[in-house]
């Protein structure tokens, strides 16, 4: 029996449907699957993450994706090191209307990124940029990392909220080059410079429920840093009685509703 | 002793041409086998071992970490299979001298064993055979030319480029599907962040490639594979080969008759001291069944 043409063609189409069909099956399976986290809005809800945040020592985004073979080195490399920070991206078929997020989201399909900082932070052991056999990763020196900026929500940081926590000081790798507090009678009031690199660490070490701190990647944070600095600066020049009216009826509320969680175990 | 051979040689070319009555076939002989152990048996448990070894890296061991399409081993010398270098290489349209140090290791690998490694480690390769113990395979033939499966990676290479992914090792690839599966698998159990959708997904591919296997015995290693096809390359040069010793080749066929690749073995028999065909996957299947009559295929490494 010779193999004909269209014997061959009708081999790729079963097997490329069969294909479609299955990864199709994984994102309705993925749907039915969809985890039922904590119900508590993160800190910043007006914050787009802005895209992925990458294992330590990524190449541009363009770059990334054009050397990463999705080969799982730094993720059982993270897994080793005991950390479990990296995880692969699912697939993302491009929808309907193609826009170039999708496409974007499509070639993203099985890079690695922080999946879940809330649990697992990067620990920077830098071990993945060590071992990773394609150069998507590259080493770098600890203080040089870029994987994204830390966030601090005003409204929800005890430190901002006449309290004194350090809780994110002291969980931060970096040292106290990355914090600048400004002490005063409404708390400690800790702000993240740009020195930070994105880790994660503190946003575990929050002890509020749902964390007070979030991690937005670096072109983000370029977009959202006028508005950011702006908010810092109003709080830092309020009169008292204002303050007062913003950290008692608006704050306070807002961190009780979230206190119940801080009993959550941590992993 | 080479001109004896070469004498034998043209005797029995010349006895094939003249179409005259062929050598006396060997009768079959009892228990009749490759070695101290069979290289079926051998095969498997190399591949068991490797996946073994891959697995230990969830006890956070790390002898071999990562999974076939990219790897570290002894957490000090990174691999990177060739295709997926490539493809990585056109995609970045960047040169990358990390790279290149991984990739190197493994070609020096190939140029010891060939393309051995399709038969002795690729997962796909077990499972196909699972596949077709289902049925009884011996009377479908696919002839399809394998050179077809170097126009499928040059359409893969083009699509890196153009898409600026390895497409295939990204997408496609079943050695990156099927540790990606076992990777992902292993970390939902553990309930460690994972996708559920990576594990779908490779076991999705993964299956219908399975499906592939059922319709078409072996049309994906034999033709599709690009992965196989680089491996190939350097069956032309490899220190591993079949080496035909003295003996008479009595054309039972008994070696193509188990040949998973479609090798045409008996016409290298006859002619030629050794078999350097870009399909040959060195899972010695022909040896045995040489073995049952006149053994005189052989594996041996070396020149």
């Amino acid at each position: 029996m010779k193999l004909s043409r269209r014997d061959f063609l009708k081999a790729s189409l079963v097997g490329g449907s069969l294909y479609i069909a299955g990864s199709v099956t994984g994102v309705t399976g993925s749907a039915a699957f969809a985890q039922t986290t904590e119900d508590i809005p993160g800190p910043l809800p007006l914050i787009e993450v802005g895209g992925l945040i990458r294992p330590p020592g990524a190449l541009p985004e363009d770059k990334f994706r054009a050397k990463c073979i999705g080969c799982n080195v730094c993720v059982n490399v993270c897994h080793v090191m005991k950390y479990d920070a990296i995880s692969l991206l699912g697939l993302n078929l491009p929808s309907p209307p193609f826009t170039k997020e999708s496409w974007s989201a499509f070639f993203n399909s099985g890079t690695p990124h922080v999946k879940a900082m809330r649990d697992f932070p990067c620990g920077l052991c830098m071990e993945c940029p060590k071992h990773c056999p394609t150069g998507a990763l590259q080493k770098v020196e600890r203080e040089n990392v870029t994987m994204g900026m830390a966030l601090i929500d005003f409204g929800l940081c005890f430190g901002w909220n006449g309290d004194v926590c350090l809780s994110c000081s002291k969980a931060c790798p970096m040292g106290g080059k990355i914090f600048d507090f400004y002490n005063g009678e409404w708390g400690n009031q800790p702000y993240i410079n740009e020195k930070c690199v994105g880790c994660g660490l503190c946003v575990k070490y929050c002890p509020l429920g749902g964390s007070a701190i979030k991690v937005v990647t670096r072109q983000q944070y370029e977009k959202v840093k006028p508005a950011y600095v702006d908010d810092f600066k109003k709080l830092l020049s309020m009169q008292t009685e204002e303050r007062y009216n913003v950290v008692y009826g608006q704050n306070l509320p807002n961190i009780m509703s979230r206190g119940r969680l801080i009993e959550r175990e941590y992993r | 002793m080479s001109t004896d051979r070469a004498a034998e040689r043209q005797s029995s070319r010349a006895t094939v041409s003249g179409q005259q009555s062929n050598p006396p076939i060997p009768p079959l002989q009892k228990g009749g086998k490759g070695g101290f152990l069979k290289l079926s048996i051998l095969r498997r448990f190399v591949l068991l071992g490797v996946v073994v070894l891959f697995l230990l890296q969830f006890l956070r061991i790390n002898v071999l970490v990562g999974g076939l399409s990219g790897s570290l081993a002894v957490w000090f010398v990174k691999l990177i299979d060739i295709f997926a270098y490539l493809e990585s290489l056109v995609a970045s349209r960047d040169f990358s001298t990390i790279a290149l140090l991984s990739v190197l290791p493994v070609m020096v690998i190939y140029l010891i064993f060939g393309r051995a490694f399709c038969g002795w480690v690729c997962p796909m390769d077990f499972l196909f055979e699972l596949v077709d113990k289902t049925k009884d395979w011996s009377k479908v033939k696919i002839k399809v030319s394998p050179r077809a499966g170097y126009v499928v990676m040059g359409a893969f290479l083009i699509a890196s480029f153009l898409l600026g992914v390895p497409f295939f090792t990204r997408y496609f690839s079943h050695l990156t599907n099927f540790f990606t599966l076992l990777t992902s698998g292993v970390f939902l159990s553990l309930d460690l962040p994972a996708d559920y959708m990576v594990t779908f997904f490779a076991g999705a591919s993964i299956f219908s490639l399975l499906i592939l296997e059922y319709l078409f015995p072996r049309l994906w290693c034999r033709v599709l594979c690009p992965v196989g096809k680089m491996d190939g390359l350097f069956n032309k040069i490899s220190l591993l080969r079949l080496k035909f010793v003295e003996g008479s080749c009595g054309e039972c066929n008994l070696c193509e008759q188990r040949c998973y690749m479609n090798v045409r073995i008996v016409p290298y028999v006859v002619d030629q001291p050794s078999l350097r065909d870009t399909n040959c996957i060195y899972c010695g299947r022909c040896t045995e069944g040489c073995a049952m009559r006149s053994k005189i295929i052989k594996m041996k490494l070396g020149r």
